[in-house]
């Protein structure tokens, strides 16, 4: 005959007891908004977590790298409350979610699902911020990293020092030596000298967080070997210097070919898509139905006073190549182009079988590429007979 | 309202926390809901509050007599100013309502630990986890383990964010769903209000200080000047106190207004009353009482017959010895025994003509014989049902008594026999048998070996018996159950049925009401046709004092 005046309550009622833990599925469960078969085709995605202590700026990362922020808007993100899940499928190449963390995680919270976090993850990126004194950030990375290695240590951990914008270049150095040094050897202590660690000087203010986020997006890309191997073979055969396979949206290069990356290059090559994209959305014939001001027309030449060609061709609607070259190997323009579709037409093929691969759920996918291909047999025809 | 109203704050360093939370007391708590480890001490309506063991001893308690806790956390060095609503030693806050008898307390966090960890999840939640569209607004979420809640998240401004703004939520937390659900608009509502308010106070001191100093542009200018310094130094005081933002000193002392006032006004709101309104029976009916073994309270009925040696009521629990003197006849001990001595069949026909009234009229040789087996099936009515006469010299009308014991040989009137309803139960001493024809003789061991049972009944036993009875039966097949459960089964199942009669009675005194309503009600008491015959005589069990008690309370709303 309770009424609620008369019942115990919370003063402390049997009920209460046992207070373990949230229920497993509480915390972070994968609850997507856009219905039940997305969430599904998303969770099988490869994951990027981002984490690192709070203010490091891993925010600013996601928001300049995949969402076109201005760096100096980042000075107003507000600070993270919830691990935020960003879906990146621009391409259908990198294809994957970033996962952004409130820095105050705490691991040893009961509510902390270390099994479902790290379990199917592919990267972790922890960034460090280099401007700020990073003892605590050493702590707290080499707790997350033991702690991910346990569930699963097929994790690639990569560790940005980030904000080096504030550093001299001497102090990046002596930074990033430091940082490298104690972290590696935190885990010798504890015995996980397996655990391998890649670090990366980065900031939002350049050029280096695209750069260093390619390379933890490559490492996604199954088909890697192959597309580096077919960019080798297409410089080698038509005398280019250097050649990137762009994603055009987040200016991430997914490949390129095995000579060594430098900054330079990589900084002209993204400025050229920024000025392609730029001028074609200003100046490009608006099509029916089709707003981008990027398509399967794309291309551009941009010849620099130091005798060096940037050329820019369109592979698939997100792709792109982008390559540099000397002005007197660009005599033989029409060698390029003819092997650049010989290029094209691998990269489509590679595509064609990964397409095969996940036939069923990305049925809307391959039907659209299919598409575009068909388009493109004309044009591979023509060359072929001129040669 | 039996609920736990909570400010949370989503801390720029140390994440979700728990800025303030106030809870009512009440005086009819019992005490064992807490851990009686702890150090008590009453300062409230009968309410003991424990102080946890806390590593520093200047945060002992002052003899204030508002005071009650100093601001409690395990882990206060933790804390900074954006996420302390006491500071360390400062007293909570208390109001008490004198009439109600409770107490609303205002602490940092619940004092009690589990209570602490619920209401810490339910803050974690709502900043944390859960996603509202907008940002801002109510939400709903929970399980039954660790109670529902009611989270309004909002935002307030802050020119020294990182994000020019600082989230929090207003979290109610309870058991009851159902009851959180129901008040939902109410809550909403008066939450609503009261961050409106707290939104207005601070969206002036963020216009004054964006007016003095416009940090759009003095963030832009200093990261220009010198990347990354910006909170670095301390000099910005980035994580300030909701009492800084809203300019407000009073802030929490207010706070604990609102809050006590929706904790109290939330209770006045909606009275929750369980469907089985009316009180037991014999909670009203205090006239005559005692209680009985099974801790109800007996209904005695005053000797129908002046010459009738015992009083019923005795003929409850421990027998006088004396009455036993000289009397050692066979007795039955449990009804699992009266079962066995009769037969199931016969036994049947017995408890059915018990429950729905019929006059018992049992005769053996020895009063103890008849007296244990009244005992025995008195168990199976309601205290208010058994009238009995355990021994008459002569035959006692039924209107007097249910059931009836008389000498072997006692002649029963003619107009019983030819046009009253009951049953005659012979128990026959194994002298006497022989002369008897239609009888049953006993062949279990025990007292009752060798007596013949004989059962004469005017009314014929229907297919179809009250549920009560099915259930008495299955109850009794089941082998495992000793005499004790047996009768504690039994209790349960009375109290049931007993609760569909009040209710019944209510409802047939309560107005007007077509034959349709009546079956209607009988179908949601699960009560079907077979049933009836037991339901109006069950309803005799009332006493007059608990029908007018039952006729002129009022039955709550739910
Ligand atoms: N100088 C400089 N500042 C940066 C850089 N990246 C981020 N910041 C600044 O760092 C501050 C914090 O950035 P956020 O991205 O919000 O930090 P966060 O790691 O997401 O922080 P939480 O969400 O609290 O965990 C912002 O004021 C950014 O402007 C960088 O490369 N260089
Ligand atoms: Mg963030």
């Amino acid at each position: 005959m309770s009424s609620l005046e008369e019942g115990s309550g919370f003063g402390g009622d049997e009920r209460y007891c046992v207070v373990g833990s949230f229920p497993q599925e509480f915390h972070y469960s994968q609850e997507g908004h856009n219905g039940e078969v997305k969430v599904s085709d998303s969770d099988a995605r490869p994951r990027i977590l981002l984490m690192g202590l709070r203010r490091s700026g891993k925010s600013s990362i996601q928001k300049v790298v995949f969402h076109k922020m201005s760096p100096n808007e980042t000075l107003f993100l507000e600070s993270t409350n919830k691990i935020v899940k960003d879906d990146i499928n621009n391409s259908s190449f990198v294809q994957f979610q970033i996962w952004d963390f409130p820095g105050q995680m705490d691991f040893f919270d009961p509510a902390f699902d270390s099994e479902m976090i790290f379990g199917t993850c592919e990267a972790l990126v922890y960034v460090i911020d280099a401007q700020d004194d990073y003892m605590d950030a050493l702590a707290k990375l080499h707790v997350t990293v033991s702690r991910a290695y346990k569930v699963n240590p097929n994790i690639k951990f990569k560790v940005f020092i980030h904000k080096v914008d504030g550093l001299s270049d001497d102090h990046k150095i002596e930074t990033q030596r430091d940082i490298h040094r104690r972290a590696n050897e935190d885990l010798a202590d504890a015995g996980l000298e397996c655990i391998h660690l890649s670090f990366y000087l980065t900031s939002i203010y350049d050029h280096s967080i695209f750069e260093a986020f390619s390379k933890v997006v490559q490492k996604l890309i199954p088909q890697l070997p192959t597309l580096e191997n077919l960019l080798n073979i297409l410089i080698s055969n038509s005398g280019i210097e250097k050649a990137f396979l762009f994603d055009v949206v987040s200016k991430i290069y997914i490949a390129t070919d095995s000579s060594p990356v430098d900054m330079q290059s990589y900084e002209l090559c993204c400025d050229m898509i920024d000025v392609v994209i730029d001028v074609s959305c200003i100046y490009g014939v608006e099509r029916e139905g089709d707003e981008s001001a990027y398509d399967s027309e794309s291309s551009s030449i941009i010849k620099l006073n130091n005798s060096t060609v940037l050329y820019l061709k369109e592979v698939n609607k997100f792709l792109a190549l982008v390559c540099l070259l000397r002005e007197d190997n660009f005599d033989r323009q029409g060698l390029i182009d003819y092997n650049f579709l010989c290029f094209k037409k691998a990269i489509e093929e590679v595509f064609a079988i990964r397409e095969k691969a996940n036939g069923v759920e990305r049925g809307a996918d391959y039907a659209a590429l299919t598409s575009d291909s068909l388009d493109n047999t004309q044009a591979n025809g023509l060359v072929a007979t001129k040669s | 309202m039996n609920a736990v109203i909570a400010l949370c704050h989503f801390c720029e360093i140390h994440g979700p926390r728990v800025l303030f939370c106030t809870q009512a007391h009440h005086a009819a708590e019992p005490q064992h809901v807490l851990d009686s480890k702890g150090e008590e001490y009453p300062s409230t309506f009968g309410h003991h509050f424990h102080k946890r063991p806390r590593s520093s001893t200047n945060e002992s308690l002052s003899s204030v007599s508002s005071d009650l806790t100093t601001c409690s956390s395990a882990s206060s060095t933790e804390h900074c100013e954006a996420c302390r609503s006491f500071q360390p030693g400062q007293p909570g806050f208390i109001s008490n309502d004198h009439e109600a008898k409770i107490s609303y307390i205002s602490s940092q966090n619940p004092e009690h630990p589990e209570l602490f960890t619920i209401i810490r999840q339910a803050c974690i939640r709502s900043l944390s986890c859960e996603n509202c569209q907008g940002r801002e607004g109510p939400i709903f979420f929970g399980e039954d383990y660790y109670g529902y809640t009611l989270s309004y998240m909002f935002i307030i401004k802050d020119t020294q964010a990182r994000g020019l703004q600082r989230g929090y939520s207003i979290i109610v937390v309870m058991m009851d769903k159902i009851y959180l659900l129901n008040s939902w608009p109410f809550l909403v509502k008066h939450m609503k209000s009261l961050i409106d308010e707290l939104k207005s106070k601070s969206n002036k001191v963020y216009e004054q200080e964006q007016t003095q100093r416009n940090q759009r542009a003095e963030r832009l200018h200093r990261e220009f000047l010198s990347p990354g310094d910006f909170y670095r130094g301390g000099v910005n005081k980035p994580f300030r106190a909701l009492v800084v933002l809203t300019g407000d000193a009073n802030l929490f002392k207010y706070l604990h207004m609102r809050f006590s006032w929706i904790l109290k006004a939330g209770g006045n709101r909606i009275t929750e009353k369980v469907l089985e309104g009316p009180p037991l029976e014999e909670a009203v009916d205090l006239d005559d009482e005692e209680v009985t073994e099974e801790g109800f309270i007996k209904v005695s009925t005053k000797p129908a017959v002046p010459s009738s040696p015992e009083n019923p009521s005795q003929s409850e629990g421990h027998q006088s010895e004396d009455e036993l003197e000289g009397d050692e006849g066979p007795v039955f001990s449990s009804l699992q025994h009266l079962r066995a001595v009769l037969g199931s069949l016969n036994f049947h026909d017995v408890a059915y003509n018990v429950l729905i009234g019929n006059q018992l009229i049992a005769r053996a040789d020895c009063k103890s014989t008849l007296k244990s087996l009244f005992k025995v099936l008195k168990v199976i009515l309601p205290a208010g049902c058994c009238r009995i006469i355990s021994h008459s010299p002569t035959y006692q009308a039924s209107w007097k008594c249910n059931f009836l014991g008389l000498s072997t040989g006692t002649e029963l009137p003619e107009h019983l026999i030819t046009s009253e309803v009951y049953l005659l139960l012979d128990v026959i001493s194994p002298v006497n048998l022989k002369q008897d024809s239609n009888r049953v003789v006993s062949r279990t061991a025990g007292p009752f070996k060798g007596h013949g049972i004989s059962i004469t009944s005017s009314s014929v036993v229907p297919d179809k018996v009250p549920t009560i009875l099915s259930r008495i039966v299955t109850t009794l097949n089941n082998s495992d159950l000793t005499p004790e459960i047996v009768v504690t089964v039994l209790t349960t199942l009375k109290e049931e049925w007993m609760n569909k009669v009040k209710l019944l009675f209510k409802f047939t005194r309560a107005g007007s009401h077509t034959d349709e309503d009546t079956e209607k009600l009988l179908k949601i008491l699960q009560a079907k046709v077979e049933d009836k015959p037991l339901l109006r005589f069950w309803i005799t069990a009332l006493s007059s004092q608990y029908r007018s008690h039952l006729l002129t309370s009022i039955m709550g709303t739910t």
